[in-house]
């Protein structure tokens, strides 16, 4: 809680106060991601200075800030997806639980942490075969189980309904919508800790996003969630806590009604009440 | 005239054209496929008969004494050499494909990529006589003998090896040829995949294999159907190369991959002279005929992809 520590230098001694309480409960919490002074670069372009953040167990930590801040790298670099450039290099450490992220095997670090991205990406499959994809290649689930597995996955999607009497269907048959819930059960179906979800809203109608929204409050009982997100009001609306990143610095994190209502920064407040971005 | 009317003109030019040469054809081969009918087809005897003798009459027909055709031999070696040509080059041309898109830098895709493309712009005779000179002495003398040796008790597999040229020189030689025109295609196909499925797979905690065989090879069927079906057009019309090395089998089939074959289109060729002495002209027109066969076969190929890609468009689209 370095940020927040040193964000509280600024401010009255009353805000002090209240946002030292805030830190404690942070640190009582259970703690999923330890992040610490991750530099990442692409090539010789820096994305990342120096950023450290906690994200807490079974919560929904979102992130936003304006496009190129690197809120997305940061994302990608929890599961080593950012390793799938070339060129990629990444400094200081990141905790899943206690395991070290780079050290650990990428597979079953992708496993454990699960993703979901920007625009719906379901594989040319059935509507089964792709819920099926990830238990199958990880050797999860076969035969009856497997069905039953795809069953819960997309039930806890919101999707079931909708689908089960078309589960041979290709999945490109589905509304946009609909692709993004299958896109989040087949992240599910291989039982991550940590989902996270790069801006998985941004091309879907204000419905198709409301499901979505609804689903992931849902998920936090056995999932921790991180969302990047370029819409500040689904962040007030789903998110615990909220980090603010600019120029690849996290300028803010804080919970999420502190940092909406008074933000520490002045960048933070000129982002979040629309000055730029 | 204007520009819409000039090229839907060059088009109709284009399309007719393919009418026009199977119109001619079997305008030309019409006399001979009254004369052979349907044995034709089925009959393994492809004979000119006395050719210093005086023609006789046959169903209202002038032939020489004792001449008869029949292609069956020629039907056998030209599907067996291209099925099995297939065989050997899906599989590698697949694995290529997938190696290019994946295994290898941008930068050395781009070299290796290049040498594949050469590959397919080598003139067929260049293989042939490469084939020829190097790869018959070597499968004669070492590879068949072995073969036979250690997988004789597989169904064709035993029996004599063989001098080297036959169905199996044709089948690898073949599949030297139309590998390129598989891997490039579905080299472009992987690479020109959105990332996004890529990375979906990766995310789940597929291998770099996994996500290339799992996902985006599927996401590619149609391509790789495609690219198979022109390789099978090219496998089943090539005559040089083959001409060089296929034995040149008259009126035998093969008993084992090592036999000699010939094919329709070498046939054709090798053929061509002989027939010209046929003062008849019905050993010509009985050559005709034979390329008339090999252009239904081609266009039975050709119209059997189109349906399955039909059917495979069909499920991509969710419609089944």
């Amino acid at each position: 809680m370095e940020t927040v520590a040193k964000i509280a230098v600024k401010k009255t001694e009353d805000e002090k106060a209240e946002r030292v309480m805030t830190a404690q409960a942070v640190a009582q919490a259970a703690l999923k991601i330890q992040v610490s002074n991750l530099n990442f670069y692409y090539g010789s372009y820096q994305a990342l200075h120096d950023v450290s953040l906690r994200i807490l167990s079974n919560k929904i930590t979102a992130l936003i800030g304006p496009s190129g801040c690197g809120k997305s790298t940061f994302l990608r670099a929890l599961n080593r997806m950012s390793e799938t450039l070339r060129g990629t290099r990444a400094t200081g450490e990141i905790l899943l639980g206690q395991e070290d992220v780079f050290a650990m095997d990428v597979v079953t670090l992708r496993r454990r942490v699960g993703m979901v991205f920007q625009k719906p990406n379901p594989f040319p499959k059935s509507i089964f075969d792709n819920v099926a994809y990830g238990p199958r290649i990880n050797g999860l689930a076969h035969g009856t189980s497997l069905a039953d597995l795809v069953e819960a996955s997309l039930r806890r999607a919101a999707l079931w309904d909708e689908v089960k009497d078309h589960l041979r269907k290709s999945a490109y048959a589905l509304s946009g919508g609909q692709q993004q819930r299958l896109c989040i059960a087949r992240a599910l179906a291989v039982n991550p800790e940590v989902l996270l979800l790069d801006e998985p809203c941004s091309a879907l109608d204000p419905i198709a996003t409301a499901k979505i929204e609804e689903l992931l409050y849902a998920l936090t009982d056995t999932c921790t969630i991180v969302i990047v997100t370029h819409n500040m009001q689904q962040a007030a609306r789903v998110s615990e806590h909220t980090g603010f990143f600019l120029m690849g610095k996290l300028i803010e994190f804080n919970e999420t009604s502190l940092l909406f209502k008074k933000p520490a920064c002045k960048e933070t407040e000129d982002y979040i009440t629309g000055r730029f971005g | 005239m204007s520009f819409r009317r000039f090229v839907a003109l060059l088009g109709s030019i284009v399309g007719a054209t393919l009418i026009v040469i199977v119109a001619f054809l079997a305008l030309y081969a019409w006399p001979a496929v009254r004369l052979n009918g349907f044995a034709f087809l089925t009959d393994n005897n492809w004979n000119l008969g006395s050719l210093y003798a005086n023609p006789i009459t046959v169903h209202g027909q002038q032939i020489m004494p004792g001449a008869h055709y029949g292609i069956l031999f020629l039907i056998v070696g030209t599907l067996l050499s291209t099925m099995i040509a297939l065989l050997i080059a899906v599989p590698v041309g697949v694995g290529a494909a997938m190696f290019l898109a994946e295994g290898v830098s941008p930068m050395i895709r781009t070299w290796i990529s290049l040498f594949v493309e050469l590959l397919a712009a080598i003139p067929s005779v260049v293989y042939g006589l490469w084939g020829y000179v190097v790869v018959i002495p070597f499968l004669g003398h070492h590879l068949f003998p072995f073969l036979v040796e250690h997988l004789g008790f597989i169904p064709f597999f035993g029996g004599a090896a063989g001098s080297g040229y036959g169905l199996l020189t044709c089948g690898f030689v073949l599949a030297l040829m139309i590998v390129p025109l598989i891997t490039a295609t579905l080299r472009d196909a992987l690479v020109s995949q959105a990332a996004s499925l890529h990375e979906g797979a990766l995310a789940l905690g597929a291998s770099r294999f996994e996500a290339q065989w799992g996902v985006l090879l599927p996401a590619v069927r149609r391509v790789l159907i495609g690219s198979s079906i022109l390789a099978t057009g090219r496998a089943l019309g090539e005559t040089m190369a083959v001409l060089m090395i296929s034995g040149n089998a008259l009126n035998y089939l093969p008993s084992n991959i090592y036999a000699p074959i010939s094919t329709m289109a070498s046939f054709i060729v090798s053929q061509l002279d002989s027939a010209l002495t046929d003062p008849t002209g019905m050993a010509v027109r009985s050559l005709a005929e034979v390329a008339l066969v090999l252009c239904v076969i081609s266009i039975i190929v050709n119209g059997f992809a189109r349906l399955l890609l039909y059917y495979e468009g069909r499920q991509s689209a969710g419609v089944m």
